[in-house]
């Protein structure tokens, strides 16, 4: 039993894999020596020497692309894009090629490809930091995007991530990089592919994800003081989605609330709140309500918490569906 | 002045062997290691490709293809750069590499699908043949190359990977990513480029200001080459130096073959808006198949039998593509939902029942 | 051997047609696969077509200079192949989709399914219902979860929900009845309790929705209210006459019938009174069927019961509808299909005495006509004080659909009507 930040649930679940399988190699800007900005892949590339943890040019794109090339081969790459603003020049690659590869040669030539991209804000950052990237992944076919929101499943979901034969874009909350769990290592390999009911209630569903769990959980916890029982949903993997667990969920509750930071139109919850209503729209007594960033570039650092969606946000669409 | 480096300096030397009369240029000085057989099969492979190509444009013409990127003018280049690989190497291609996979024994159909609207990656199967599947978005496919022949050095293969692309390419910010990867890794890669002078439109002098592209390789810390693409045998030698220098663990090259493509970008462009007819003369007055056939027959390595037989070849093969392609139909519309990932999620399950529902209305 | 026709095909991605600029062969050629057989130009290039059969040239199609559109036959060649056989009509490479009227493909309407049998399932432990039914649920303090749900596949509706509101769960009625008979709760007794300076009544089910309709008449249609006095004399000698004829038999024939002939009358002569206003599509909908609603006072408050098609009806059969429909409404028995669809109203102020009132329009109808009571009151008759059978007309139009002249003209015909009620008979 080990208490360990989410960081250290990444760099672990790295470790582990890259012990197991010797295909597994890890590609990115100052993943090597420096082991990576956020230390997520620190003291690898002593372990398992540089052709296996590469220290790349700088050219997101061309980590992508090279990545995908050596998947072509037979490797499995993960691969590390710095920081979520900077994913944009490796675009092309990953809705062109990543995703459309195996398709494209009828499942020939699959791309067994992690990509991690620390996402999200609330770190008082500069400009191009604190980007959520979510709504473009999920809407790309062929890719398969997940999200942990703590350190046993930061490990878990990393594994399943490199193990599963499909690109995997892999969000990780860099906000909550350093958060605390007391975990035995490895983390034994539950059934990650169902969402995690955080925690149960019977008034309303709260679904969400990543860095906003935390929040949510905070949230829900103010609410139980007023009597309100919320049922906290973290979704993690957000395509393939678990929409089983969240509509037996919606089912139980009639209403439910999706938080997230990104900003609200066009998002990923949107897509959430057209299935709940399309799957069982008589089980609901209440519109399905988005609380998410507002539609403006992601501010400056100081009055970004005027920005994320904060508990009294939160709190503020749960009595909203309440009293529909 | 002290300290500049000018590009005014370089060397814009390209290399040949075949003059466009047919003859050898004297005293060329490379070792030109090919037997008669090997002559007559790039012959051969030369003639099947012109033939398969004139047939697969005039399918597009006749409606049977969307549309069609022809290699008309490049089978020198092109042939004569594969045939310098070894079986185990790979080919990352662009979109008009029909030389190549001719070489490599693909049915000219499977590629043809592709222009065909039957499915995007053509049928031909990659790892059988080791060429990948045509890229459309451009240089893209250049740092696939470069990460697969990383593969091979990290795993000690003896695999070396040439990737092909063309003069606009060199301007896309993939090539440049993938030279630089090239050159840091030491990747066992060859950056074939076709300079074939435009890119639909735009000329070469609109895309570069480098005196070659050859010289763009310096750039990126290993040696380029500029050779008569037009001249198989040289362009046969030169790719032959770069595959040898990459197995030996020399790292990349960059070959420019200057060569010419005399035909229309794809079947939608019009040349005539942009280049002129005499340009077009000059240029077939150089075309890579007359001047090695002379070449050939000078040499008596090319009997009328052979050629005659290598003709007829051709003219199967076009009306083979021909019986496959006229009238094919489509694939089964549920190969869409295969494929997409190793296993559908519930929620694509959801949509295939729906698409299944859909089609036996229809 | 077959004549093969040969289709320009889109040439350049997205093209749809093409300019003939030379043809390369003519009619009786001879011509072999792949020769080119006509030059021409479209939107991006000049380009020379192969021919794709070989054969004899049978026809040629399109002259020099003239646009052809991709699809439409260029060429027809005489050729020893034999056509390929062609299966689902799918995308034509080099043609792309094909254009034209999008067609739906499957034969169904959309909306409510006629055809599937309204099954009764096992009762969900969780209510099936809509929002809006959720919502009306709550706010009638009904407990949806214990409804019996009479719709779709068990689902609680509407009904349902206003049938449970006021008797508790075990009083629901099995489902095909609630499809039939609206089972009316009582009038909300005042309960007697002592030691209050004030009653709380909760308005539910009928009484509330009754409350509804009216707000939504009297804030919605512009309320004008005209009255006239008749001698109504001679329709009371009209009464007692149908009274004493053998086809009264047990009937109690009332002046009502008779008023509600001569409205039919009037209303043939002036059909704006028996219209609608349409707020969505702003239309005034003229009815050419007259179902006259009955105003009925009951137990459970006020009811419109309608008698369908009261034209087809004679006196008699008229007063034996009225008394049904009354009687029905009375006891509580009385179905939706009789409280719905009238097209114009009457209100008898009188059968409770009153003179007239200024009545409130059965929404969505445009007027409303109160007769009030039939008293002997001095009236003017020759010059001379008499004493007659007086009786005041109210008429509440919807000022959107008539104005004061028309309703005016409408109701002064009327009065003549009831006045002289033997000119009935030219007009019936």
């Amino acid at each position: 039993m080990a208490t360990i930040t989410l960081a250290q649930g990444l760099n672990e679940a790295l470790r582990y894999c890259m012990q197991r399988d010797d295909r597994v190699v890890v590609l990115g800007e100052d993943v090597g020596k420096a082991g990576g900005v956020f230390r997520i892949t620190d003291k690898l590339q002593q372990e398992f020497g540089e052709q296996r943890v590469i220290d790349t040019p700088l050219a997101e794109s061309g980590i992508m692309g090279a990545g995908i090339g050596l998947a072509i081969y037979g490797f499995k790459p993960v691969c590390e894009m710095q920081f979520d603003g900077f994913t944009y020049p490796a675009f092309e690659q990953i809705t062109s090629h990543l995703a459309k590869y195996r398709s494209r040669t009828m499942g020939k030539l699959p791309l067994s490809v992690v990509v991690r991209i620390p996402y999200g804000g609330g770190i008082g950052a500069v400009e191009h930091h604190s980007e959520s990237l979510e709504a473009y992944f999920t809407h790309t076919p062929g890719l398969k995007v997940v999200t942990p929101s703590t350190p046993s499943d930061a490990f878990a979901l990393l594994v399943e991530a490199i193990e599963d034969p499909d690109p995997v874009i892999f969000l990780e909350p860099k906000r909550r990089y350093w958060i605390r769990e007391d975990v035995e290592l490895p983390v034994a390999n539950g059934d990650r592919r169902k969402a995690r009911i955080v925690r149960e209630g019977t008034d309303v569903t709260i679904l969400t994800y990543g860095p906003s769990v935390r929040t949510v959980e905070d949230a829900a916890e103010e609410a139980a003081k007023d009597g309100v029982a919320c049922e906290v949903i973290d979704l993690r993997w957000l395509n393939p989605l678990d929409i089983d667990t969240i509509m037996t969920s919606v089912r139980k509750t009639g209403r439910a609330v999706v938080v997230s930071e990104a900003p609200v139109t066009g998002s990923f919850s949107g897509e959430l709140a057209a299935r709940i209503a399309e799957d069982d729209f008589l089980s609901l007594n209440a519109p399905v309500i988005r609380v998410g960033g507002y539609d403006i570039p992601y501010p400056p650092a100081k009055v970004e918490d005027l920005y994320l969606p904060d508990l009294d946000r939160v709190l503020d669409a749960v009595d909203a569906v309440l009293n529909y | 002045m002290r300290g500049y480096v000018d590009p005014d300096d370089v060397s814009t030397e390209t290399v040949q062997i075949l003059k466009p009369d047919g003859t050898l240029v004297p005293d060329h000085g490379f070792d030109i290691d090919l037997k008669e057989e090997d002559l007559r099969e790039i012959y051969r492979v030369m003639i099947l490709t012109r033939r398969v190509d004139q047939e697969s444009t005039n399918l597009q013409r006749q409606g049977e293809l969307g549309v069609y990127t022809p290699a008309l003018g490049q089978e020198g280049a092109q042939i004569g750069a594969a045939y310098a690989l070894e079986p185990q190497d790979w080919v990352f291609p662009s979109y008009r590499e029909l030389g190549f996979a001719m070489l490599r024994g693909v049915q000219p159909s499977h590629i043809l699908h592709l222009f065909r609207g039957t499915w995007h990656g053509g049928l031909f199967d990659y790892r059988e043949h080791r060429i990948a599947p045509y890229a459309v978005p451009i240089a893209t496919q250049t740092l696939h190359a470069v990460g697969f022949a990383t593969g091979a050095k990290i795993d000690g293969a003896n695999t070396v990977v040439i990737t092909c692309f063309g003069d606009g390419a060199t301007s896309e910010g993939d090539f440049h990513e993938a030279c630089n990867f090239a050159g840091v890794w030491k990747s066992p890669v060859v950056f074939f480029c076709q300079n074939n002078q435009y890119a639909i439109s735009v000329p070469l002098s609109k895309q570069t200001a480098a005196p070659t592209i050859a010289v763009k390789a310096l750039g990126y810390g290993f040696p380029g080459v500029r050779v008569d693409g037009n001249d198989v045998l040289a362009s046969y030698v030169v790719t032959r130096e770069a595959v040898r220098r990459a197995r030996r663990g020399g790292g990349a090259t960059l070959i420019e073959a200057v060569t010419y493509r005399r035909g229309p970008h794809s079947t939608a462009d019009d040349p005539t808006r942009y280049r002129s007819n005499e340009e077009l003369k000059q240029w077939e007055a150089l075309d890579p198949i007359a001047r090695f056939e002379k070449y050939l027959e000078a040499e008596g390595v090319l009997t009328p039998e052979f050629k005659e037989q290598a003709d007829a070849e051709g003219k199967e093969a076009a009306a083979k593509l021909r019986r496959e392609i006229v009238g094919a139909g489509p694939l089964d519309p549920n190969l869409l939902f295969e494929h997409v990932y190793a296993e559908r999620s519930p929620i694509l399950e959801a949509q295939f029942e729906d698409f299944k529902r859909d089609q036996e209305d229809r | 051997m077959s004549a093969r026709d040969f289709k320009l095909p889109d040439l350049g991605e997205g093209l749809t047609e093409a300019e003939i600029v030379q043809w390369l062969v003519k009619e009786g050629d001879t011509i072999e696969l792949n020769q080119p057989i006509v030059e021409v130009e479209t939107e991006k290039a000049l380009v020379e077509i192969p021919s794709p059969f070989a054969g004899t040239v049978e026809k040629i199609f399109g002259d020099v200079g003239e646009r052809v559109a991709v699809g439409s036959t260029i060429i027809t060649v005489e050729t020893s192949d034999d056509a390929p056989k062609t299966g689902r009509k799918e995308v034509l490479v080099g043609y792309g989709p094909e254009e034209g009227a999008s067609k739906r493909r499957k034969n169904r309407k959309i909306g409510r399914r006629e055809d599937e049998a309204p099954d009764q399932p096992e009762q969900p432990a969780r209510a099936l219902a809509t929002p809006p039914v959720r919502k009306l649920a709550r706010d009638l303090g009904v407990d949806i979860d214990s409804v019996n749900g009479s719709g779709k596949e068990g689902r609680v509706t509407r009904e349902d929900v206003l049938a449970a509101a006021d008797s508790g769960p075990k009083d629901q009625p099995a489902p095909e009845e609630a499809a039939e008979v609206i089972s009316l709760p009582a009038q909300p007794q005042i309960r007697a309790v002592p030691d209050q300076e004030e009653e709380r009544i909760p308005v539910r089910a009928i009484r509330r929705s009754i409350a509804e309709k009216m707000v939504k008449s009297a804030f919605t249609i512009p309320h004008v209210a005209e009255w006239l006095q008749v001698d109504a004399t001679e329709l009371m000698r009209l009464r007692a006459d149908l009274q004493a004829s053998p086809e009264a038999k047990e009937l109690k024939i009332s002046p009502l019938p008779v008023i509600v002939k001569a409205l039919l009358a009037a209303l043939r002569k002036h059909p704006l009174v028996n219209s609608s206003w349409d707020d969505e599509t702003n239309e005034i909908v003229v009815r050419h069927a007259y179902h006259i609603g009955i105003a009925t006072d009951t137990e459970r408050g006020l009811l419109v019961p309608v008698v369908k098609n009261a034209d087809h009806l004679n006196i008699f059969e008229l007063s034996r509808e009225i008394s049904r429909l009354a009687l029905s409404a009375r006891d509580g028995k009385i179905g939706p299909s009789d409280l719905t669809g009238s097209t114009v109203t009457i209100t008898n102020v009188g059968s409770f005495g009153m003179e007239s009132g200024t009545p409130i329009i059965n929404y969505p109808e445009a007027a409303i006509l109160a007769p009030g009571v039939i008293a002997k009151r001095p009236w003017v008759v020759d010059g001379q004080i008499a004493v007659r059978d007086v009786m005041t007309l109210a008429l509440s139009f919807d000022h959107r659909v008539l104005d004061g002249a028309e309703a005016g003209r409408f109701l002064r015909y009327l009065g003549d009507l009831i006045e002289k009620p033997a000119r009935l008979f030219g007009v019936l």
